[in-house]
């Protein structure tokens, strides 16, 4: 059982995929300027590389060496297009916010890297918890990089609208004059090197 | 040569199936997604046109818009209101809008965007469509952030293409407006 919590627990913080990895960095900084869009983006991953990962798991023995590639990219292209079509019919506004980053997860670093790396060599059971661990890990990532960015950038938290709740946050102080430019490209990339060096300093800390 | 129709056969058959699923979801899903468009372009187009009713559609031949409705004060047609499109810094945005006959912009709204948030999104924001209210007619509406008040200039600072995009959609529609107005 230790084993199988191994397999689950490493895409948290030993192997996370945006920090220590290092992929699927396209999306992270893209999508990370709005804390909703990163849990709408982080869930997609979620469900697409938990479920890609069995279904290679479960045929590794049958999709031949040759055309493992084509044959990955085509499970996995029909589970995002899977999720790309429930969002829009019931989510329209995560739909929307995700844009292009939605179809993008076909060619998510994170996903074919983990169904090359992990899921045509091990078990079923073992390649579903390595997609949720890896799921989970690049969701906190990318949570994590949009509450900086969107906290110090625009002063606002923006989850979901619920009831009442018209799902803003507004920040008193850093509303009136965020650091814009957090917000842009370039902000994402300072605040990715940023928590880039604090991870490597934790974990190069952990061996001494 | 038997190697190559395995292969080939084990890719077909991963293909079909995805295929299938894709299908299969899809036809759930389908009407669902055309049902949210439909209630959602009402709805918008039901708060454009304020205290007035929304009447039928109109036939327009132009890239910048992609329907037109009447709005009606009592039976009389009391303006236009619009879906125009326009482009921003992150790509094509959409923008409801309602106009009197003579081209003057009675209340806009941007629907459709992924512009960035603190910047070129604040155009969603009721305070920046206030900027074009009541201009198009007599008064003509801004080309550039020089043609504001300094106050609005500043609000629209660091998003120059987002109200370059807004004001020249708003313009389009303006025009469009005038030149339907004539023709009742």
């Amino acid at each position: 059982m230790s084993a199988h919590m191994k397999e689950l627990t490493k895409g948290l913080f030993k192997e996370n995929p945006t920090f220590i990895i290092m992929l699927g960095m396209c999306p992270t900084l893209g999508v990370s300027t709005q804390v909703s869009n990163a849990l709408g983006m982080g869930l997609s991953v979620i469900f697409v590389l938990t479920f890609s990962n069995m279904a290679i798991s479960a045929l590794r023995k049958i999709i031949p060496d040759t055309i493992r590639i084509p044959s990955y990219i085509v499970i996995i292209a029909s589970f995002v297009t899977i999720v790309e079509m429930v969002l829009h019919a019931y989510v329209p506004s995560v739909y929307s916010a995700l844009g292009v980053y939605l179809p993008l997860i076909v060619v998510n670093c994170i996903i074919l890297g983990r169904a090359e790396a992990f899921a045509n060599k091990n078990t079923v059971l073992d390649s579903a918890l390595d997609g949720i661990g890896m799921g989970v890990g690049f969701t906190m990532s990318l949570t994590l990089i949009s509450l900086i960015r969107e906290v110090l950038g625009s002063g606002t938290i923006t989850l979901f609208a619920v009831g009442g709740f018209d799902g803003v946050i507004e920040i008193p102080l850093l509303n009136e004059s965020p650091i814009g430019v957090l917000t842009l490209a370039s902000g994402a990339l300072l605040v990715m090197g940023y928590l880039k060096a604090f991870f490597q300093w934790k974990s190069s800390r952990g061996k001494k | 040569m038997k190697e190559i129709m395995k292969t080939g056969i084990i890719l077909f058959l991963i293909c079909a199936v995805s295929a299938g699923l894709c299908g299969i979801v899809n036809s759930v899903t389908a009407p669902v997604i055309a049902e949210n468009l439909i209630r959602e372009r009402e709805a918008a187009l039901a708060v454009a046109a304020g205290e007035y009713t929304v009447g039928d559609e109109v036939a327009i031949d132009t890239p910048n818009a992609n329907v037109a409705y009447t709005i009606l004060d009592g039976d009389e047609v009391a303006g236009y209101v619009f879906e125009l499109n326009a482009n921003g810094y992150g790509g094509a945005m959409t923008i409801i809008a309602s106009y009197y006959p003579d081209g003057e912009l009675i209340s806009a709204q941007l629907t459709t965007n992924s512009e960035t948030p603190g910047l070129g999104k604040n155009a969603e924001n009721s305070w920046y469509m206030d900027m074009f209210r009541g201009l198009g007619g007599e008064n003509p509406l801004p080309v550039t952030s020089s043609d504001l008040s300094a106050d609005d200039a500043a609000a629209v600072s660091g998003a120059t293409v987002t109200f370059t995009g807004v004001s020249t959609a708003l313009r389009n529609g303006s025009e469009l407006a005038k030149s339907l107005g004539g023709g009742v």
